[in-house]
């Protein structure tokens, strides 16, 4: 009768000596099995990634001759458009340079941009990391931002070999200044939990209380120089309204954010030519 | 049937351990009850006291515009890298033990390093616990600081003695690491400084200053100070405050209680420690009261300009309201460099520069030529002074043993009252004002209120004003009254001193034909505007000597008058410039004065100038120095409102 008891404990006392011994080792150790454990698993997950994209190769191959070739026309419509937009975005910029050169006006800083394609989603932190297809190899830093079409994605949290993990812009643990477009005060915007329906959310504080914000006339939050991580002028969301907080004078609000943030396929890196402080870990 | 109970009812020694129980239970019950439900609210109270703390959050500052709604002071964030060290408990115990474990490693060897004789019977010393919590709790701090100041590039420190106030007095509040971020620090740490990190991005209110040193000294500036212990609520509750803004000067002190926020209150559990466990309650601050002055930006800046990097003052009052429109005092200060607070290195600058004195109204000076026309209007009510009234100038004026002179060294000529104003002829005020006597001029000046504060609603008015009379010379001075002490109080000079914003009282007094005006800071309603009582009373001219003093005051700003620098094409301008001798940083030097209204036809503003010579070498005269800082205000006024000038159409 004993020893069938001990029998149907042992699983038991197996899993208590074990959360013993990994309460009990140092956290270099752990930190050390954990990312050795996200390098064990990356291949499998850019595998998996890369069939996703030959999946999709072979998806397109089924259209027929006439939709392929009128998405062909449509993208060298949106090609021609877009190297219009080069182009004057390029002499724009050299109109800026020659401006900071006559006012003495110190460089903007200036990014080099990385693209990237997302491998998974991760469950783990309640779909608030992405994890894209580029690491170490590619020289992606710690901290930099990542960006999309529709603006802000978020700030790169971990780079492995060959995979890095991307705090988004929606995670309650993502924090960034920004200010509203069109003006220079600083804000705060801020990541929240997600209800898991419905668009992205975030929110936004310390809004100075003479801005105004409604359903009609909402206010375009977007990113700020000034804290050196992301470049002027990325969109971050829409604000809709804003109320006084608790400070008595500055206001906070809720800020909407792109839906298309569920669904990302690819993300651009911007990787600093000139390396910032970063924040250490234990800040 | 148990064994004792056959003993039930017969053994009274049970009997009575059985009462002695029954009573002890009651008693219990009844003790308990009277706790629980009588008492109650004693023991809450003492609980209360014991586990909660009260946070008093001072609400910001209203806001202070000009009389078109233009933001004169509002509030501008205010950042800095603050801590709760709540969350810093676990590293100051884990710094504390690595601390104590190499203090004692360090005792030991020192001790082992003792010859054996010395250390017979005597144990190794002990180390200094209090001392060494408070270098881990420092160590902490500054692991902390030092961070910021990597993503901040500052070189903030934090002193040992900041800690020990910070624990003992403000053990709730967060512990300012770094203050007063500028927006890219600001940005930077929020950017960088993780969500969970102990560092937190606290933001408060400074007082912002949009146009920076217009009008310094009539808006004022505020201080930190702790909160009013009457707004401490007395519940017995221990309470930590933040500190709050008060006014110091200028309208942010006259009109503090009106500015001030109300304060938010938290109230939070704290363990035993002391340090906070939940939030229980929690009420907002509000911010105050706005202020409307009666300050026209525009006509402040045209009187800042025109002032220049000259010593002096310059003031444009409404005539009918007695609203000031501009009050500008020079040298004066950035209020954005005295917020949030005043550094050493700009207090001693501004002091050094003499610049916190509002010279509109805290200082006093003698009016020269500019009294004159109080001169003439004492001849005029006395009939020394008529329509026929002249004077030969020769240039001097001798009088007992002493020559008094013009300024005109060959003389005016002959010259009736209208004249000599124009010209500001000295000759013809000196035999005037010894015909009409010092008890007469003196009375005069009483009654346009020169001896007296003015009231306006800024602190600080001097009280040093002197219309001299035989009875303050002999009390004062010590001596008895000259007839050449009368002449030199007829042209402004000799003991008179009155401030310049008497003197801008003075000219719109006269504007509206009274003797009195209530100069405000206030923006007056209309309706307010309607029931302005200035207090005081007709001057009292027939319009004959009424037309006599104003020919004068309009030919001063003709081509041939002292004033004609300030001429406008299209508006009829009237005043009186003046200069006048004083004794100043040690040395003599010239006040260049100028008193006008406009227009003629119904005025409506009144200007007094005042530029204060600052070396001996500076020949500053009204007409010349004063007078056209006078014209830059008159044409701000013509821009901004045309109708009033009566140029509605011209422009």
């Amino acid at each position: 009768m004993a020893n069938v008891r001990l029998d149907k404990i042992k699983p038991l006392v197996a899993l208590a000596a074990f959360l013993f011994a990994w309460w009990a080792i140092p956290t270099t150790v752990k930190s050390y099995l954990k990312a050795g454990f996200t390098e064990f698993q990356s291949p499998a997950w850019v595998a998996t990634s890369y069939l996703d994209d030959l999946e999709g190769f072979w998806a397109r191959r089924s259209h027929s001759k006439v939709e392929l070739i009128e998405a062909g026309r449509e993208v060298a419509r949106a090609k021609s458009h877009y190297q219009f937009r080069a182009q004057r975005t390029q002499s724009l910029e050299q109109e800026i340079s020659r401006l900071e050169t006559i006012l003495h006006l110190p460089s903007r800083r200036e990014f080099r941009y990385e693209v990237a394609r997302v491998v998974r989603r991760d469950l783990n932190y309640w779909w608030q990391h992405i994890i894209i297809r580029k690491g170490k190899d590619y020289n992606i830093p710690k901290g930099a931002a990542v960006v999309f079409a529709g603006g802000v994605v978020g700030r790169v949290i971990e780079v492995n070999a060959f995979t890095s993990r991307v705090e988004l812009v929606t995670s309650p643990n993502f924090r960034m200044a920004a200010n509203f477009e069109g003006d220079g005060r600083p804000v705060i915007y801020q990541g929240v939990a997600q209800s898991g329906f419905g668009n992205p959310i975030g929110s936004v504080r310390d809004a100075p209380k003479d801005s105004h914000a409604s359903t009609l006339t909402p206010l375009k939050l977007v990113s700020t120089h000034l804290g050196g991580t992301f470049p002027a002028g990325l969109v971050i969301g829409q604000v809709s309204w804003l109320e006084p907080g608790i400070t008595g004078i500055f206001q906070a609000g809720s800020v909407e954010l792109d839906s298309r943030l569920l669904s990302l396929h690819e993300v651009a890196v911007l990787i600093p030519l000139h390396p910032i402080n970063l924040p250490s870990d234990d800040l | 049937m148990n064994q004792y109970d056959v003993h039930r009812g017969e053994n009274p020694r049970i009997i009575f351990f059985f009462w002695i129980v029954i009573l002890a239970s009651i008693t219990l019950v009844l003790g308990l009850a009277w706790r629980q439900l009588i008492a109650n609210q004693k023991y809450e109270a003492i609980e209360k006291r014991q586990t909660e703390r009260r946070i008093l959050k001072p609400g910001p500052r209203g806001d202070i515009y000009d009389r078109k709604g233009n933001l004169l002071v509002g509030n501008r964030p205010h950042y800095s890298a603050v801590v709760y060290l709540d969350d810093l408990r676990r590293e100051f115990r884990s710094e504390y033990s690595k601390i104590i474990r190499a203090e004692r490693e360090r005792i030991r060897k020192a001790y082992d390093l003792r010859p054996k004789n010395e250390r017979a019977g005597v144990a190794p010393p002990a180390p200094n616990y209090n001392e060494l919590q408070w270098v881990a709790r420092k160590n902490v701090i500054e692991i902390y600081i030092d961070k910021i100041n990597v993503i901040t590039g500052r070189e903030d420190t934090i002193t040992t003695r900041a800690i020990i106030r910070h624990f003992n007095e403000q053990l709730l509040l967060p512990l300012v690491l770094v203050e007063d971020l500028t927006a890219d620090q600001y940005a930077r740490l929020i950017e960088q400084v993780p969500v969970q990190s102990p560092i937190k991005i606290h933001t408060d209110t400074a007082r912002y200053y949009p146009y920076g040193a217009a009008a310094a000294h009539t808006l004022g500036y505020v201080q930190k100070v702790n909160p009013d212990p009457s707004e401490i609520i007395d519940d017995g509750l221990k309470t930590f405050t933040f500190k709050t803004k008060q006014g110091k000067t200028g309208i942010e002190r006259s009109f503090d209680e009106h500015l001030s926020g109300t304060t938010g209150h938290e109230i939070w559990r704290v363990d035993p420690l002391g340090f906070q466990d939940a939030l229980l309650y929690q009420e907002a601050p509000k911010q105050g009261e706005n202020f409307i002055s009666s300050i026209d930006i525009d006509l402040q800046i045209a009187a800042e300009t025109a002032l220049g990097n000259r010593t002096g003052t310059a003031i444009a009052l409404d005539v009918k309201t007695g609203e000031v429109l501009a009050i500008a005092s020079h040298p004066g200060y950035d209020l954005n460099d005295l917020s949030p607070y005043i550094p050493r290195k700009v207090f001693d600058k501004i002091n050094e520069q003499g610049a916190w004195m509002n010279r509109s109204l805290q200082l006093s000076y003698p009016p020269g030529s500019t009294f004159k026309l109080l001169s003439a209007i004492a001849g005029l009510r006395k009939g020394t002074i008529n329509t026929k009234t002249q004077h030969n100038c020769q240039g001097v004026f001798p009088l007992g043993n002493r020559i008094f002179s013009c300024h005109a060294r060959n003389g005016h000529g002959l010259v009736d009252l209208a004249t000599a104003i124009e010209g500001s002829c000295n000759i013809f005020f000196y035999a005037e004002g010894l015909r009409i006597g010092i008890d007469e001029l003196s009375a005069e000046a009483q009654r346009f209120g020169l001896n007296e504060r003015t009231g306006i609603e800024v602190p600080y008015e001097t009280g040093r004003l002197v219309v001299p009379t035989k009875d303050w010379k002999r009390e004062i001075i010590g001596e008895g009254w000259m007839l050449g002490d009368t002449a030199n109080t007829a042209i402004g000079q000799g003991f008179l001193l009155v401030t310049p914003l008497q003197m801008a009282n003075l000219i719109a007094s006269i504007a509206r034909g009274e003797t009195r005006t209530q100069p405000t800071l206030r923006a007056l309603s209309a309706e307010e505007a309607k029931r302005v009582d200035h207090g005081g009373e007709p001057i009292g001219l027939t319009p004959r000597q009424h037309v006599e003093l104003w020919e004068g005051m309009e030919r001063v700003v003709s081509n041939s008058g002292t004033g004609r620098l300030v001429q406008i094409d299209g508006l009829r301008i009237a005043g009186k410039t003046g200069t006048a001798d004083f004794r100043a940083h040690g040395k003599e030097v010239n006040l260049a004065w100028f008193l006008g209204l406009a227009p003629v036809e119904d005025p409506q503003i009144a200007i007094a100038v005042m530029v204060e010579g600052t070396s001996s070498s500076d020949s500053y005269h009204g007409g010349s120095t004063a007078g056209p800082v006078a014209k830059d205000i008159f044409l701000e006024f013509i821009e901004h409102y045309p109708e009033r000038a009566g140029l509605a159409f011209k422009y």
